[in-house]
């Protein structure tokens, strides 16, 4: 088991899962079959934490052939940009199963299933295989919001369906010419992503491939202008699928960006980095800025989180070291603290069966312990020092500002934006005075205490003493930079020749 | 020594941390059953403060004994984060400057923590209030021992946090957590300005030769002229937010919504200074931009006139002190403004006495009236509170700047540099503003103590606060009055002790002035005291009634709407922004294109559901139809 | 001689559709399904003899077993539509209707 340890993490949640939703378990049995799942997940996943020895390759490589004519492996492995996204997955998932008792058994085993795919998402290294996994692990979410979400279910299920349809659609067309353009210029077939970097796209056509890649992630992520189906996506959807969406998912797309995008398409990226980094950092303002008008606590949290996506987005645009190294923590610190704060939104809900934040307010007297969790991870969400979020956000518009300015000095309003809708809301939920519906809200049960720990220290632990994190990813980002520059330096050259040339006719 | 030394700098903010952790988790553990007695807290709370004083007076002694061009302590705890460039450790560096500011910071705080046990003690919550006084001490300290900007940033950022945690304390009320988040988003405003300027440092200098003040100070000639400007400029951003100047001043004075030792603490002694602190921080930046410093200290003196115009309109006893908080800041800011870094630093030295004394004071007075703020109410407590009386008239004399007392030396330093360094502008104002404060504050203190009691319950129920808080005023009392003899100067035969210690700190411009021209200046200022005084001696000291406010002084009193502006300017603009992008952008703008796509194919199925009639008959008609339509096509290709 | 066989068939096919198309009981236009596939059943004896070949008749066997699977299942529709609505007109189903 332990040589196939990667493959071991994604497929027993399956199982897991596919058995939960065919064979006839209780419900009682199907959570306590979720929880020890996601366990042992966690304990693979720190085993390969402790394993992982960071030079900056792929690590605890599987390599067979799965279908040989096209040249298609079933291929997986881990390095440092994927290494905290898997982790982060890991980590947070036993939590869900700890907190949400009442569900059914197809809610258990969509998650389970939902754990799998992403597992594997973010470990594959073939893109047919990753293509796989990315749509697999879409359909329980479409399920969970569709069967168990809110009153506006149907219409927010079939909003994230035809987006991501799309985005996909368009990333397997691009697929496919990547496969065919390999096929052409090495006269054999291939997927494989890491030979991938070795591929020369020219033309428009490669433009065109390089959108319909972006467009998938872009929605995922979701950069500005397609961020419009995750406020109804994250208000309607039952609380684990929001953690779910939130934490992990949403960072798949910025993983896959990183992946998949920067070494494939290095010029291109490069040439439409800034337009890209514009979209993060507007995209940034315009949902911090929608937040604050929000009279939804939920929807609140979905416009911040879309609002920190944009600025983690950003740091893949600007290509140096340091903002990518703070979009990767980033995608752990916001990952915790986003995921936590939906967590609570989702007890706030289930208690007060209001999502409306005029109806609240007095909790911090009612329930301390929950408002001194919620404050933490508030305060990491705004980026305050000694918190996970900072880290990541200080990085993030460190390596912006060298980039451009303009973007970093806009990037730098996030510092601001944050507070301005989280305290507000702070404000309005958990302090002033109690009333008839706040008055019988009780604190968190010692279940859910220790449930909630693990990512409460982890954020301040983050936030403290980060290095040991940043050592196990720098590296591999430093790698990315460093091929991405030399993309650049051989496109400029290119430019240069042809202008030589010009001159000489 | 020097080993030991450095082991205390690591260990200085995290004893008030330590002692925040602990409380914090001891009351959220035991807020849901029986609460421990408040005495387990009171002792805890103050372990860590007084033993991060005694370790602060090592450090300082020690430090005292090295050689002055090696008067630096380092000690790396550990490495905080390192990507590429960027090498950030948790390290923490005594120098003179730092020394001195950790000296009072320990000392006061350690005092305002002893005076909270009596003035909290009737507090439901004495637990929480005490860890997050440890919090912003331990934040405080960072802030101060930081051996580079990132670290002084969590320290930065640390203080604000408690700033607002401790403002919207009383958090039931709205208006006090109104107040916080107000400090909060105003301070993060300034926090903008100093990520930015720490951004163009680091891209500028730090990147290639470390990001430590040492190596900064080492090669901040190697920074351009320009970006130079833009470093200072944005950082003076982040020291308007902190400090509390123009045009980030408006949360100041809302801020005083907290308990009265949180005002004298943080929004007085301490936190507030912040600004100033990291102005000497980086005058090795300053010094080569003058334009910097001129702009620094025309904002910082401009800052002192409003607030004292402000001041002396006011009606709460916390408000008249923090707009003098305000003021005094300007004027430190004036003095780093014009080079005079020792100047400026002296003041916020002297000042975190004689204001944290007065706040201190104010609030025995309030705690003795039962939570009555309002001057107009109180009146002819001077005898029944002789001790705070007394306390409070050493504060109010170092504040109007009376000889001999501390504030007088450290403000007529500051006016005397000004002046000689040629921002004569600057100087008048200055005396200007000299003699509205005394003006205001003897204003505060002929309503407060002198007259007739205008609320005769309150009054007969008024006495004395227990020596848990009397103890630490007298303390202050002692300091407000002997502190500015550190810095006596050269002019009475003084060796300007301060001064000389901050100088390997920081880098001072020394005017070169004649002794006729410094007796110039220091009567200007004394005039001006007198001036003020007898002015508020002749209208308050009989005791009056409330005034009726008009014309210039009701403007003055709302001061100068300067709050609506803001609110009509910023905050209106920015709601309404939030509500439109979501209610009319989002929806009809963005989300357009799949709105359109589903329109389209909702358009198209209207057109094709006409021949869907649902009987079975018309199937079979379009099936035959096909059918022929199709074999007639084949029948054709046959042929 | 075949063109008469094949004519017939197509006479019955035609009116196999007349009935489905215009006549409303439901009965009625069963049967004039089973109209047709009788013609069907006639042109495909027709050709056999045609080409001398039994592949038509293995077909037309084959329809007929259809029909009478066909039959039976469509009966028991009827019944039920007939529980269902009390009426067998066809023009009362139209749940399809756009």
């Amino acid at each position: 088991m332990f040589e196939h340890i990667l493959s071991s993490m994604i497929f027993l949640p399956i199982l897991a899962g596919l058995i939960l939703l065919l064979a006839p378990v209780p419900k009682n049995g199907s959570r306590a079959i979720g929880f020890v799942v996601s366990v042992a997940v966690l304990i693979l996943g720190l085993k390969l934490y402790a394993g992982f020895n960071g030079a900056g390759g792929m690590e605890f490589v599987e390599k067979c052939t799965w279908i040989k004519s096209l040249g298609i492996h079933y291929t997986l492995g881990v390095d440092g940009i994927s290494l905290l996204v898997l982790m982060a997955g890991a980590v947070l998932f036993p939590t869900i199963f700890l907190l949400f008792s009442t569900k059914t058994k197809g809610y258990y085993g969509n998650l389970l299933i939902a754990e799998g795919a992403m597992t594997g998402a973010v470990c594959a290294g073939d893109l047919i295989l990753f293509y796989i996994f990315w749509e697999v692990m879409l359909l329980p979410i479409f399920f969970m919001i569709g069967l168990y979400g809110g009153e506006g279910k149907i219409s927010a299920t079939l909003k994230i369906t035809l987006y991501t349809i799309a985005g996909s659609l368009l990333m397997l067309a691009a697929i496919i010419f990547i496969g065919v353009s390999y096929h052409t210029q090495f006269g054999v077939w291939s997927f494989d992503i890491a030979k991938m970097a070795g591929l020369r796209l020219h033309g428009s056509m490669a433009v065109l491939a390089f959108a319909g890649f972006m467009l998938a992630f872009a929605i995922k992520i979701p950069l500005f202008p397609f961020h419009t189906w995750l406020p109804d996506a994250y208000t309607e959807a039952p609380s684990a699928a929001t953690f779910v969406l939130s934490a992990i998912m949403a960072k798949i797309g910025v993983y896959a960006v990183i992946r998949f995008v920067v070494p494939v398409f290095g010029p291109e990226f490069t040439k439409y980095a800034l337009i890209l980094a514009y979209a993060g950092v507007i995209g940034m303002m315009y949902c911090g800025i929608a937040a604050i008008a929000q009279k939804d606590f939920k929807r609140m949290l979905a416009f911040s989180s879309a609002s920190h996506m944009g600025i983690i987005a950003l740091g893949i645009f600007c290509m140096n070291v340091q903002a990518l190294t703070g979009t990767l923590f980033q995608i752990v610190a916001h990952a915790t603290s986003t995921g936590a704060l939906f967590l609570f939104a989702g007890i706030l809900e289930e208690r007060m069966n209001t999502r409306k934040i005029a109806d609240l307010g007095g909790i911090a007297g009612k329930a301390p312990v929950f408002a001194m969790f919620f404050a933490i991870a508030m305060l990491a969400s705004v980026g305050l020092p000694g918190t996970s979020g900072f880290i990541g956000e200080f990085l993030i518009i460190l390596g912006a500002i060298k980039f451009n300015v303009i973007i970093g000095v806009l990037a730098g309003t996030s510092l601001i934006i944050g507070v301005c809708y989280m305290l507000w809301m702070f404000q309005r939920v958990f302090f002033e005075k109690v009333n008839e519906r706040t008055e019988k809200f009780r604190d968190l049960t010692s279940v859910e205490v220790f449930a909630f720990l693990p990512i409460i220290i982890l954020i301040v632990v983050m936030g403290i003493y980060p290095q040991p994190f940043i050592k196990k990813i720098e590296p591999a980002a430093k790698i990315q930079i460093s091929s991405l520059l030399h993309n650049m330096q051989v496109a400029d050259l290119n430019v240069l020749e042809r202008g030589r040339n010009q001159e000489k006719k | 020594m020097e080993h030991t030394a450095q082991f205390y700098l690591g260990l200085i903010p995290l004893m008030p941390l330590i002692g925040a952790v602990v409380i914090g988790l001891m009351h959220v553990m035991t807020c849901r059953g029986d609460r421990l007695p408040n005495k387990l807290y009171a002792v805890l709370a103050c372990v860590g403060p007084v033993v991060s004083c005694i370790m602060a007076f090592q450090v300082f002694a020690i430090l005292r004994t090295l050689p002055v061009e090696h008067r630096i302590l380092v000690h790396n705890a550990f490495t905080w984060f390192s990507v590429g460039e960027l090498k950030i450790s948790m390290g923490f560096m005594a120098d003179p400057l730092s020394a001195l500011m950790l000296l009072f910071v320990t000392f006061i705080g350690s005092l305002i923590h002893v005076y909270s046990i009596g003035y909290m003690a009737d507090d439901k919550t004495f637990a929480k209030f005490f860890a997050y006084m440890n919090l912003f001490l331990g934040s405080m300290l960072i802030l101060v021992l930081g051996d580079g900007p990132v670290v002084m940033f969590v320290g930065w950022e640390g203080v604000g946090l408690c700033s607002y945690l401790l403002i919207s304390y009383y958090n039931e009320d709205q208006s006090n957590v109104l107040a916080g988040n107000k400090a909060f988003i105003v301070n993060r405003i300034g926090d903008l300005g100093f990520v930015l300027g720490m951004a163009f440092l680091f891209w500028g200098i730090g990147a290639n030769n470390g990001f430590d003040y040492v190596s900064l100070r080492a090669n901040a000639h190697l920074l351009p002229p320009a970006m130079t400007l833009v470093v200072c400029l944005l950082l003076f951003v982040g020291a308007t937010g902190k400090s509390a100047q123009i045009p980030l001043y408006v949360w100041l004075p809302d801020a005083m919504a907290g308990p009265t030792p949180v005002s004298a603490l943080i929004h007085a002694a301490t936190m507030v200074t912040a600004g100033v602190y990291m102005v000497a921080r980086f005058s090795f930046l300053y010094a080569h931009v003058p334009a910097a410093g001129e702009i620094v200290a025309w904002v910082g003196i401009l800052t002192a006139l409003l607030s004292a115009i402000y001041g002396m309109f006011q009606d709460d006893i916390k408000k008249v002190l923090a707009y003098s908080t305000v003021s005094q800041l300007g004027y430190m800011f004036a003095g780093v403004g014009v080079a005079a870094y020792s100047a400026g630093i002296f003041h916020v030295f002297t000042h975190a006495f004689f204001k944290a004394l007065l706040f201190l004071g104010a609030g025995s007075v309030i705690y003795a009236m039962h939570h009555e703020q309002n001057i107009w109410k109180m009146g002819g407590l001077k005898k029944k509170l002789p001790i705070t009386y007394l306390t409070m008239l050493v504060g109010a004399l170092a504040l109007s700047g009376c000889p001999p007392f501390s504030g007088f030396f450290s403000k007529d330093e500051i006016l005397f540099s000004a002046y000689a360094n040629g921002f004569k502008g600057i100087w008048m104002i200055g005396v200007l503003v000299a003699g509205m404060t005394a003006y205001y504050t003897f204003r505060m203190i002929f309503v407060v103590f002198w007259g007739e009691p205008k609320n005769k319950s309150a009054y007969d129920h008024a006495h004395e606060p227990p020596a848990v808080m009397t103890v630490p005023l007298i303390i202050l009392a002692v300091g407000a009055l002997l502190a500015g003899f550190l810095n006596f100067p050269a002019l009475f035969g003084g060796h300007q002790l301060v001064s000389q210690w901050l100088a390997p700190s920081v880098l001072d411009h020394h005017p070169h002035a004649e002794a006729a021209t410094e007796w110039m200046a220091m009567g200007a200022s004394v005039a001006a005291f007198i001036i003020g005084i007898s002015i508020a001696f002749v209208k308050f000291a009989k005791g009056v009634e409330m005034p009726v406010f008009s014309g210039f002084a009701k403007f003055a009193y709302h001061k100068f709407y300067v709050d609506e502006l803001y609110d009509f300017l910023l905050v209106q603009p920015y709601k309404t922004i939030g509500a439109m992008i979501w209610e009319h952008f989002d929806p009809d703008v963005t989300d357009g294109p799949r709105k359109a796509t589903a329109f389209l194919y909702g358009m198209a199925g209207s057109a094709f559901k006409v021949i869907q009639t649902g009987y079975v008959r018309m199937y079979a008609i379009y099936m035959v139809i096909g059918l022929s339509l199709i074999s007639l096509l084949i029948s054709q290709t046959l042929n | 001689m075949i063109l008469n066989y094949l004519t017939l068939s197509i006479v019955l096919f035609c009116l196999g559709i007349l009935g489905v198309i215009s006549r409303r009981n439901v009965f009625t236009v069963f049967m004039s399904i089973e109209l047709m596939l009788n013609a069907a059943n006639l042109a495909f004896i027709s050709f056999s003899r045609l080409h001398v070949s039994m592949d038509g008749h293995v077909l037309a066997l084959m329809i007929i077993a259809v029909a009478a699977a066909e039959a039976a299942l469509a009966l028991a529709v009827v019944i039920l539509l007939h529980k269902h609505k009390g009426v067998l007109d066809t023009n009362i189903f139209s749940l399809l209707k756009g």
